[in-house]
């Protein structure tokens, strides 16, 4: 049976709506959220009350996290000043406009969700605030999902989806304890095990402006990524007439994060 | 016999960098003058915000400003080769100094300056080949930096969204900014050049405050939002506490070059 | 050649430390002592070993210390971790034990005891109480070698010396690999990645101390006031 995975939502409806539209045209019934339903966007109280209309089982996000903590309980660091204040303004924007009643919603949200052998987490099983990057060391990828008791570890906050599948891994292991002269060396099998991120609804950072999640088909294994297009004008003018930045309707519009740093050839060169 | 050079073009062409050049290989001395231009029907003149002129002398420290007036001919040397830059959207009527608006001649008889060549861009095969644009509508904004110091990753940031498109239509973009460690930047960017130039300045001043020389932004272009662009400004620069965070860890690698203003 | 005295676990007990100091001026080559936490612990009222810490005799090797999990207790409880309190100590052990905690250290210590840092970095090797994760973090030979390899990642360091356990162990990673393969929307890719040599060191607690070269990578388990508990592995 195919589910669909969700994660980033930054209460942007338009995107939301469009990705709901598209796992109800294939027919699947089952979706989990990754948190991250608010922040930056401009319709926090619409999507958070869509989300639970439609009782789709969600993990707490960093931004949701933020709204119900306040600013101290995020740890992720800005790249820049601009960045941070960008943030700030956003953060207490946001939790200007939310109902109390969503508000509580959020602070209910568990810090993950388990299915079988399914693992579902904001940034990483160890924190909100982690990224699992597609790049990151294997084996240290291989052991967040491990460590977790998971199979498949499904996660967020990168706003990059993808599918990393570690397997054939072996360790050589020695050890000596105190008392001993002699040591052995034996050999550690590693299991199979995926890590899969879910991309952004709601603020995508891949290159382009399309909404992305994923479906994975637990009877075949199979894992697809899905880009959707939705209208972006429309939520660029919610923005906007929100009396949010404008600069942050140019950043969405164009497929540049909100408030962090675009990669760009304009580079101030600090050496 | 000293020489004075009038050399026009439209915004972003390579006055300026042609002008370095010429300075650099002239053995002998060198004056610069940027002149106020004329504003052409519907197209606004970049505001002389003093940007070449610190930027060229940063690089020549020997260049003289020939808007000093109360400078007289006998300061200038025989052999010396005096610039004059004018920011001009269309070409002469007429070639050489016989071209030269009267507008133009009287600021500069006023400052005793009398063209011996006229050069424009996109005319003379002396000077480089550029795209030069055509232009029908221009407007200009400008912002003075003064003692302002710039986030380094937000200066980026800013950059990055101001050439790109996101506060209206840009042109051209100039400016010289001031970062915490005392260096500073001249930060050029033309709509018809791959990528911008970000030119480091050669006098580097101590860690210890504000910078106290010219930092200025020009725009030009089309829809610009100069509140976007302000507003934005506003979320860069480093207040005095965060100035001082940035500069404190300089001023302690070398105690006894620096001791912090009062 | 450079060596270094590993030393942990004091739990306030001067007379260990003492002997430890002693035995340290017969060997020679060592150029520095490192203290991995726990120099406080509820048997003992600490002040006159925080005092020799801080105010080395002549004679002695100069200490370099970190904090650990009594440190990290006794810093929660007196306000120096932002809201956090001694929650683990209290729940494992009951309020007496934060208590005697309290009393056994004079709070004229607590800025230096502040002042102490997570760990060292030196030579491509961690010096640390607990872990890169935590300062409560048991490494054992037990542990899962995803674990251990994940707690050096996180560094970058070829070596990671750990106290919490109480243990004396080595525990080298001798290689190995894993094949990653990462499917996005610009495509797909393969790539194979070995497994570093990297090694864990638990070094003692109290009386069972360690010495160790970096250059020849030779690890010594000691005992205060006994034989040699083992040569250790070296490659010099």
């Amino acid at each position: 049976m195919a589910h669909a995975v969700i994660s980033c939502l930054h209460a942007n409806l338009a995107a939301v709506e469009a990705v709901l539209d598209d796992i109800d045209q294939q027919g699947i019934e089952t979706i989990t959220c990754l948190g991250d339903r608010v922040g930056y966007g401009p319709q926090p109280n619409e999507v958070v009350e869509l989300v639970r209309q439609r009782a789709i089982p969600t993990c707490q996000g960093c931004w949701d996290e933020d709204i119900i903590d306040g600013l101290n309980a995020c740890e992720c660091s800005y790249p820049s000043q601009l960045a941070e204040r960008r943030g700030h303004l956003a953060h207490q924007w946001t939790e200007a406009k939310m109902t109390e009643d969503n508000k509580a919603f959020l602070a209910s949200l568990p810090t993950s969700l388990r299915r079988d052998k399914l693992l579902f987490v904001h940034g990483s099983p160890n924190s909100q605030h982690e990224y699992l990057l597609p790049d990151m060391n294997a084996f240290a990828a291989l052991e967040r999902v491990e460590t977790a008791g998971a199979e498949t570890l499904f996660c967020g906050h990168t706003h990059q989806p993808y599918v990393r599948e570690l397997r054939g891994g072996s360790i050589r292991v020695r050890v000596q304890h105190h008392d001993s002269s002699s040591s052995e060396e034996q050999e550690m099998t590693l299991p199979m095990r995926r890590i899969v991120n879910a991309g952004s609804v709601g603020e995508p950072r891949h290159g382009n402006t399309q909404a992305t999640y994923v479906i994975h088909d637990e009877a075949t294994g199979d894992l697809t990524i899905r880009e959707v297009n939705y209208d972006v004008a429309k939520t660029c003018q919610a923005i906007i007439d929100a009396g949010l930045p404008e600069v942050f309707a140019w950043r969405l519009s164009h497929g540049f994060e909100y408030a962090e740093r675009a990669d760009d050839a304009s580079h101030v060169c600090e050496r | 016999m000293s020489q004075t050079w009038l050399i026009s073009g439209p915004p972003g062409c390579g006055k300026t960098s042609w002008i370095l050049t010429t300075i650099r290989s002239h053995p002998g001395p060198c004056g610069y003058l940027r002149l106020s231009g004329l504003s052409e029907d519907g197209l606004e003149q970049g505001h002389n915000a003093g940007i070449d002129l610190a930027w060229l002398r940063d690089q020549r420290p020997q260049l003289q400003d020939l808007s000093q007036s109360d400078q007289q001919c006998a300061d200038r040397a025989d052999d010396q080769l005096n610039l004059i830059e004018l920011q001009q959207y269309r070409p002469p009527t007429d070639p050489g100094v016989d071209g030269i608006d009267p507008r133009i001649s009287n600021q500069l008889k006023a400052l005793q300056l009398e063209p011996d060549r006229a050069l424009h861009f996109g005319r003379e095969p002396e000077l480089p080949e550029q795209d030069t644009l055509e232009f029908n509508r221009l407007e200009a904004w400008n912002l003075s930096l003064h003692n302002s110091v710039w986030d380094p990753n937000s200066l980026s940031s800013f950059w990055f969204e101001l050439v790109n498109g996101a506060y209206g239509d840009v042109y051209r973009a100039k400016a010289l900014m001031n970062l915490p460690d005392g260096r500073a930047f001249f930060c050029n960017w033309i709509v018809s050049q791959q990528g911008s130039q970000f030119l480091p300045l050669e006098r580097v001043e101590p860690p210890t405050g504000r910078p106290d020389r010219t930092s200025e932004l020009v725009v030009q272009g089309k829809a610009l939002d100069s509140n976007g662009i302000q507003s934005t400004i506003n979320d860069c620069l480093l207040s005095d506490a965060v100035l001082d965070m940035h500069q404190a860890p300089l001023r302690e690698q070398q105690p006894d070059l620096f001791q912090a203003k009062r | 050649m450079e060596r270094w005295a590993l030393v942990s676990g004091l739990g306030g007990d001067l007379e260990v430390y003492e002997q430890i100091q002693r035995e340290l001026k017969k060997s020679r080559g060592l150029e520095r002592l490192f203290v991995l936490g726990d120099l406080i612990g509820p048997r003992h009222n600490s002040d006159a070993l925080l005092k020799r810490l801080q105010e080395p005799e002549r004679g002695d090797l100069q200490p370099e210390c970190i904090y650990g999990w009594w440190e990290e207790q006794l810093l929660a409880e007196r306000g120096y971790r932002g809201e956090r309190t001694a929650e683990a100590l209290r729940i494992n052990h009951g309020n007496d034990a934060v208590e005697g905690l309290l009393t056994s250290v004079d709070s004229g210590h607590m800025t230096w005891l502040a002042s102490l840092q997570f760990g060292f970095i030196e030579l491509d090797c961690a010096l640390l109480h607990g872990s890169s994760a935590d300062v409560g973090d048991e490494l054992k030979p037990t542990s899962s070698p995803l674990i251990l390899l994940d707690r050096l990642t996180r560094l970058d360091v070829n070596r990671l010396f750990t106290a919490r356990s109480a243990q004396q162990f080595r525990l080298d990673l001798n290689g190995g690999a894993i094949d990653s393969h990462i499917k996005d929307l610009n495509g797909e890719q393969n790539q194979q990645q070995a497994a570093p040599k990297r090694s864990v060191i638990g070094i003692g607690s109290g009386e069972l101390f360690s010495l160790y070269a970096p250059g020849s990578d030779h690890i010594e388990f000691l005992k205060a006031g006994g034989k040699p508990v083992s040569r250790g592995l070296g490659f010099g």
